[in-house]
């Protein structure tokens, strides 16, 4: 049996991890474009210089080895032949399977402002070779401009943001990390950054990329007229599912990206799928557990995903911690929120009916994951007598035969 | 493995368990905890060291990982990033980042990193509210 895993991220790696654990004996070879396995959500911990490219990487030590997985690194797949059960690489060798796991994740999208993608000097923050030429170039240049102020856009800017380089950070919306935050949370990381000296441009739009003669960035042109200067871009603007290599195979896929089921199938027999590359709760937890059920069901264990909720987050930039489940306002006048201000803490909970929808938690996030599985699971907690804020796992308490916790 | 099998009925909330456990890892924070549910009743609330641990399964850097031998969710600070994502993770709300510095998750070790090696809230609760079972 030869199981070919694609991707050494979170997806690729747990789906390897899964396979060695359930088959001893098979042979697994994963393939990477990556040449180092390294966890793409601390990449602003190396452009800040706090870790080493040996300190992003999140397997165990010696991983490959202690699991007798060969890893085929720094190549890139090209094609797949379903029908032939074979895979062509970038190195031109091509390489047969009986599974093949599909975790080629996703890619940054450059959009299509003028001049964009023509510049140098324009990346996104995705692989490692992005986090390097952003630590490199932000010891040159004087003026940056991080473009999108979702996650990736805030961990660019706190990569940067003791580097000494001038950032502006630019947003369609009228607040930073629109997705997570509400007003009040985004303010508090708002005015942090402007004292800072972040060049906040909120509620505006990129125009256009003025460039020099050798396609050096100058200025960020915006909606408004103003031209922002930058010698570096940071485009987090979104990103794009890697399934390009499929175009010409049987397998589906739709604008989101690959199509699986919840045992991790494409449509196509022995050719399973995990992580980012399907487009979908592009989180990380989400994509280890889409890895191990995907190893389950591709060994005939049969595993069913049945965690879809995606809208999870937690974040410490500036020194500041906040936690972002599910609604973070109330979707119409029948939900309630509830806020609970203490000094620098902040906690807000939507609910409706006896079960809660959202939640928002700055400052102290201590004990706080019980707010996840009741929202998640959409757990009545009309029995809680205590106040709202004060909810924990007391309510729900069960010890299970084996002394694992349940929610009763 | 093993784990803390807990008795609510007879546990008198003395926090003898959260001393415990605190000069056991000669620490200023507690690493389990006692609540009070709605009806005024204490809730021991104890690492599981889950078959399933939704810590391990979210932790972006591997400072988190369930060992397949012995079945310990061990935490390792010095891989910890401090993104706080396994204190949203847990389901049963067992984790903290430490008070004074907010660097380092609160996180049950079984007292492996302790002398004594045996979990230390087990030893010294008075009422055998807490013990130590063997599961499978």
């Amino acid at each position: 049996m030869r199981y070919v895993v694609i991707g050494a991220s979170a997806a690729g790696i747990s789906g390897a991890k899964t396979l060695r654990e359930l088959d001893k004996k098979a042979e697994i070879i994963l393939i990477s474009k990556d040449e180092s396995v390294y966890s793409r959500c601390i990449l602003h911990h190396y452009i800040s210089g706090h870790r080493t490219v040996k300190e992003l990487d999140f397997s165990q030590e010696n991983f490959f080895k202690k699991n007798n997985i060969k890893w085929i690194k720094g190549v890139t797949v090209t094609s797949l032949n379903d029908e032939g059960k074979s895979i062509s690489l970038s190195n031109g060798d091509f390489l047969t399977y009986d599974k093949l796991l599909i975790s080629s994740g996703a890619s940054a999208f450059i959009p299509p402002v003028e001049n964009l993608r023509q510049a140098s000097n324009v990346v996104g923050l995705r692989n490692l070779e992005d986090a390097i030429i952003i630590r490199k170039q932000a010891s040159k240049v004087k003026n940056v401009v991080v473009l999108g102020a979702g996650l990736v856009g805030i961990d660019a800017l706190s990569g940067l943001i003791d580097s000494g380089v001038n950032i502006s950070l630019v947003e369609m919306s009228k607040k930073i990390l629109p997705l997570q935050l509400d007003k009040y949370t985004s303010k508090v990381y708002e005015d942090k950054f402007k004292e800072k000296g972040v060049n906040l441009k909120l509620d505006v739009k990129a125009e256009k990329l003025i460039i020099d003669a050798n396609k050096i960035p100058i200025a960020l042109l915006l909606n408004t007229g103003e031209e922002v200067p930058c010698e570096l871009v940071i485009v987090a603007t979104g990103v794009r599912s890697n399934v390009d290599f499929l175009e010409k195979s049987g397998v589906q896929t739709d604008r989101f990206g690959l199509i699986i089921n919840e045992k991790g199938e494409t449509n196509i027999d022995s050719v399973y799928g995990a992580g980012d590359v399907t487009g979908r709760n592009p989180v990380w937890p989400t994509a280890i557990k889409e890895g191990i059920i995907a190893a389950n069901n591709m060994t005939r264990n049969v595993m069913i995903m049945t965690d879809f909720f995606g809208s999870k987050n937690t974040m410490n930039f500036v020194g500041i911690a906040t936690m972002s489940i599910g609604m973070t306002e109330p979707a119409d006048e029948t939900y309630i929120e509830e806020v609970k201000i203490d000094g620098r803490n902040y906690k807000k909970i939507i609910h409706k009916d006896g079960k809660l929808y959202g939640s928002i938690i700055q400052g102290d996030l201590s004990y706080a994951g019980v707010l996840t599985q009741l929202i998640r699971e959409n757990i009545d907690v009309s029995r809680v007598t205590k106040p709202l804020f004060e909810i924990d796992y007391s309510d729900f308490f069960n010890e299970e035969e084996n002394f694992e916790f349940s929610y009763k | 493995m093993k784990r803390i099998k807990i008795d609510r009925n007879k546990c008198v909330g003395c926090l003898t368990c959260t001393t415990a456990c605190i000069v056991a890892h000669d620490s200023l924070e507690t690493r389990s905890r006692i609540t009070v549910d709605s009806k005024g009743e204490y809730a021991p609330i104890f690492c599981r060291h889950c078959d399933k641990p939704e810590c391990v399964y979210t932790c972006m850097t591997g400072a988190m990982s369930k060992d397949s031998k012995t079945g310990l969710v061990s935490y390792n600070k010095d891989r910890c990033a401090s993104c706080y994502m396994c204190i949203m993770a847990c389901p049963y709300g067992v984790l903290k980042m430490d008070a004074r510095k907010q660097k380092e998750i609160m996180k049950c070790d079984m007292c492996s990193s302790t002398k004594d090696g045996t979990p230390q809230c087990v030893s010294k609760c008075p009422m055998a509210a807490i013990t130590l079972q063997e599961v499978l």
